[in-house]
């Protein structure tokens, strides 16, 4: 055996301790520039395009009903969580793919430091290009007029699953490093989301809100115009994906090859508090409830949250009242005096009669549906409270969606169901119906009232489906003993029917009257 | 020493790929001969940290790589080309090398100016900018020797380094490892023999994971003189006498692997 002489190893220049950020920032640049993540950003942004803001343009403008259909039901999430868990995978996988694993761990740097290099690099991509997609989506909203508050707190859950798609995507790649890695994880991405979808249709209740796209926790008409949005269940989703992200990213820190000792336990931390803060997170969520403002969940909720949103009302005239809407609802300002003139116009006079007409913020009922939320008219003087979200459904006036020639669409054709949903809700009011269907005499009462208001009778059972089903008498024609009284009532003429209701009224909405005792 | 090796051996499942390797050498250039399947890779990733030995005692630049720490320091002094070269498509000659000396924990401000002088030294310069899915196979393999030798390794573990070059660039290859040579311990696995004989200082023959002869490239000649051993220059002619007499001693107890295993088990961290 031949030796030949050892030299003495040559001195090395000591490392800085400030170096391992420079070198962390050369190894990202490098990372950024070669991603495979703008590859198909085009691709997403395009989905997004058709999937999320189009057909949210069809929708009133506030910010809620345009968000609640692109963010609040996850669309935007569905657009970029699979294409996102796919390229992570690719990147992921680069190693075993492109066979440089020998030259990956014959290195004194960490290989899972390396992989943090590669993984934050496809996620600053992603997460970047979500965050550009809906800057540009709220921009077109803002010069579309579209009234509100944008849900920011939606924003960042969105971003947060893009960036946990990203990490699980991307372990997928390292654990299952073959070029069959990337469609793997965008095929599971794109699964989680349709159960996450499905489950979302299902349960309004209970640990199924933690999912990014059940809508049942996202729905309030007038969050953003009459409160703010609840950061309860968001804050809630934050922790669920970004444990989920957390705990991706522990993971690749465990094996042996990912670095020492120190390295793999710090991984191991991380990956446990990854899942534990899933963990708590779906515990949190199986404990929200359902309040005026949205969804509450009592260990994450602070009571400065329902504060509601101050604003000076914009107010006009109808049958001399004066009726207030928040400025947000100033487009259907016009609408809404015109369809509640006749209304007023037929119990002017009457004791009961509502003096002023001041809009409220509106409440989602999961049970019974959007539109269930009654006016009501209390005090004295009367006030009528006028729920509008609760019609938003029905709402005329702009969408905000630009057609062909530029110019903004108007839902004209909308405009004759808003007058008669508004008429039935006013006329459900006025007789004390509360949110049931009433008495006989106040349907038989309500009828005849809708009938001055220009609604004929034939006409009100179709009338009555924008409310609850609670509120509809039997029967899909105008027949039976209520519209018999009704008919009757209205046979009376005006004058007389407005001293009845004058003397009667009291009894009417106390639901002391039968049938038998109408004129 | 600078790499100390002492009854080495490495199995794969049932295969024995290195077979008791003895071996010492400072620096120079050191060239491992053998053919196909004779356990060079084998040898040379155990030397490269990238796969622990099955038994034997392996010392590195004074290090136990069995350690993750003193692994860690000999990986900061390591340089290693594989003999089959990964690379990314989408890096760039210099992102390339730049990247593995980032990886290679060089102070991140002498990291340009390395890696232009690393580029220059391997011919690539001009081809800087060049993505690596464009390169010709001659020059991916010069881009692999620059990421092996960009940190100044005071050991260079080569496999194949030759293979795809074009006759010029092997000759520019071979003096740029006498260069390196110089002041740090070069091993180059190769089944060459111009190659060791043009830049090799020291050679060892394996045969069947065994080194069949360890000496000097004028020793290995000697040894195919006078004998009627196949081979065209004298070099080829030592090598042919020194692996017949290897397996005329020592016949074959089982079909060797074409090649063997590159991957059997997960590298150490």
């Amino acid at each position: 055996m031949t030796a030949m002489t050892a030299a003495p190893a040559r001195p090395r220049a000591p490392r800085a301790a400030s170096a391992a950020p420079l070198t962390a920032a050369r190894l990202l640049r490098i990372e950024l520039r070669r991603n495979a993540m703008p590859w198909v950003l085009p691709l997403i942004a395009a989905l997004f395009w058709f999937d999320s803001y189009r057909p949210s343009t069809g929708q009133p403008p506030f910010y809620l009903l345009r968000t609640f259909w692109n963010m609040g039901q996850g669309h935007t999430i569905i657009d970029f969580g699979p294409f996102v868990a796919g390229v992570a995978a690719w990147m992921g996988s680069r190693d075993g793919r492109r066979r440089t694993r020998d030259l990956v761990t014959v290195v004194p740097r960490a290989r899972y430091t390396a992989q943090l290099a590669t993984w934050a690099a496809t996620a600053i991509w992603a997460v970047g290009a979500y965050l550009v997609c809906v800057g540009v989506m709220f921009a077109v909203y803002a010069h579309q007029g579209v009234a509100g508050e944008p849900p920011w707190w939606w924003v960042a859950v969105g971003a947060t699953a893009v960036a946990a798609f990203s990490a699980a995507g991307f372990a997928v790649g390292v654990f299952f490093s073959s070029r069959f890695a990337a469609p793997l994880a965008a095929f599971a991405g794109f699964f989680a989301m349709a159960e996450s979808s499905q489950t979302g249709f299902r349960d309004s209740g209970g640990w199924a809100l933690i999912l990014p796209t059940n809508s049942n926790g996202n729905f309030q008409p007038d969050s953003g115009i009459f409160y703010r949005y609840l950061p309860d269940l968001p804050i809630a989703r934050l922790m669920f994906l970004g444990g989920i992200a957390v705990a991706a990213l522990g993971l690749l820190g465990l094996p042996a090859w990912a670095g020492g000792p120190r390295l793999r336990r710090a991984a191991a931390v991380i990956t446990v508090a990854g899942v534990a803060a899933t963990g708590t997170a779906v515990g949190l969520a199986s404990t929200a409830r359902l309040s005026p403002h949205g969804i509450v969940i009592p260990a994450l909720h602070d009571a400065a949250s329902d504060q509601p949103i101050r604003y000076a009302p914009v107010c006009g005239r109808a049958a001399g009242v004066p009726v207030c809407l928040n400025p947000a609802y100033r487009p259907y300002l016009a609408d809404v005096t015109a369809a509640l003139a006749p209304a007023l116009r037929e119990v002017s006079g009457l004791p009961g009669a509502p003096v002023r007409v001041s809009q409220v913020g509106a409440l989602y009922d999961y049970s019974n549906g959007v539109g269930s939320e009654a006016m009501t008219i209390t005090g004295h003087p009367p006030l009528l409270s006028l729920p509008l979200g609760a019609t938003l459904g029905t709402l005329p006036g702009p969408t905000g969606d630009p057609g062909p020639d530029g110019r903004h669409h108007h839902r004209a054709s909308a405009t004759g169901a808003f007058d008669q949903t508004l008429g039935l809700l006013f006329a459900h009011a006025f007789v004390g119906a509360g949110n049931r269907a009433g008495t006989p005499a106040q349907q038989a009462v309500q009828a005849s009232l809708m009938q001055g208001m220009g609604i004929p009778l034939a006409a009100q059972p179709s009338v009555l489906n924008f409310g609850p089903p609670s509120w509809a008498p039997a029967g899909k024609s105008a027949s039976g003993p209520v519209y018999v009284a009704a008919r009757r009532l209205t046979a009376l003429g005006p004058a007389a029917r407005q001293a009845w209701l004058a003397t009667h009224l009291t009894a009417l909405r106390s639901g002391q009257l039968t049938l038998g005792q109408l004129p | 020493m600078n790499v100390e090796i002492s009854d080495l051996t490495r199995r794969f499942g049932r295969t024995q790929a290195v077979a008791g390797v003895s071996l010492e050498t400072g620096p120079g250039v050191f060239g491992l001969l053998g053919p196909n399947g004779a356990g060079k890779t084998s040898l040379l990733r155990m030397m490269a940290t990238v796969l622990p030995p099955t038994s034997g005692r392996l010392r590195l630049l004074g290090r136990d790589p069995g350690s993750f720490g003193p692994r860690r320091e000999i990986r900061r002094r390591l340089g290693y080309l594989p003999q089959s070269l990964g690379y990314y498509p989408g890096f760039t000659v210099a992102e390339f090398v730049e990247y593995f000396a980032l990886l290679k924990e060089m102070p991140p401000g002498q990291v340009p100016r390395a890696v232009a002088a690393t580029l220059e030294q391997v011919g690539l310069g001009d081809k800087a900018r060049a993505k690596l899915r464009t390169l010709s196979g001659g020059m991916l393999r010069r881009a692999g020797i620059a990421q092996a030798i960009v940190n100044h390794p005071e050991l260079l573990l080569l496999d194949e380094p030759t293979a795809g070059l074009d006759p010029e660039q092997r000759v520019a290859f071979r003096a740029l490892l006498r260069d390196l040579g110089q002041r740090a311990t070069v091993v180059v696995s190769t089944h060459l023999v111009e190659d060791v004989g043009a830049a090799c200082t020291e050679v060892a023959l394996m045969e069947r994971g065994k080194i069949v002869f360890h000496g000097t490239p004028a020793e290995l000649i000697a040894r195919g003189e006078g004998t009627a051993a196949a081979g065209d220059a004298p070099l080829e002619r030592g090598y042919s006498a020194v692996l017949s007499a290897a397996r005329s001693a020592t016949p074959a107890p089982a079909p060797a692997p074409a090649s063997a295993p590159t991957v059997a088990k997960a590298p150490p961290a």
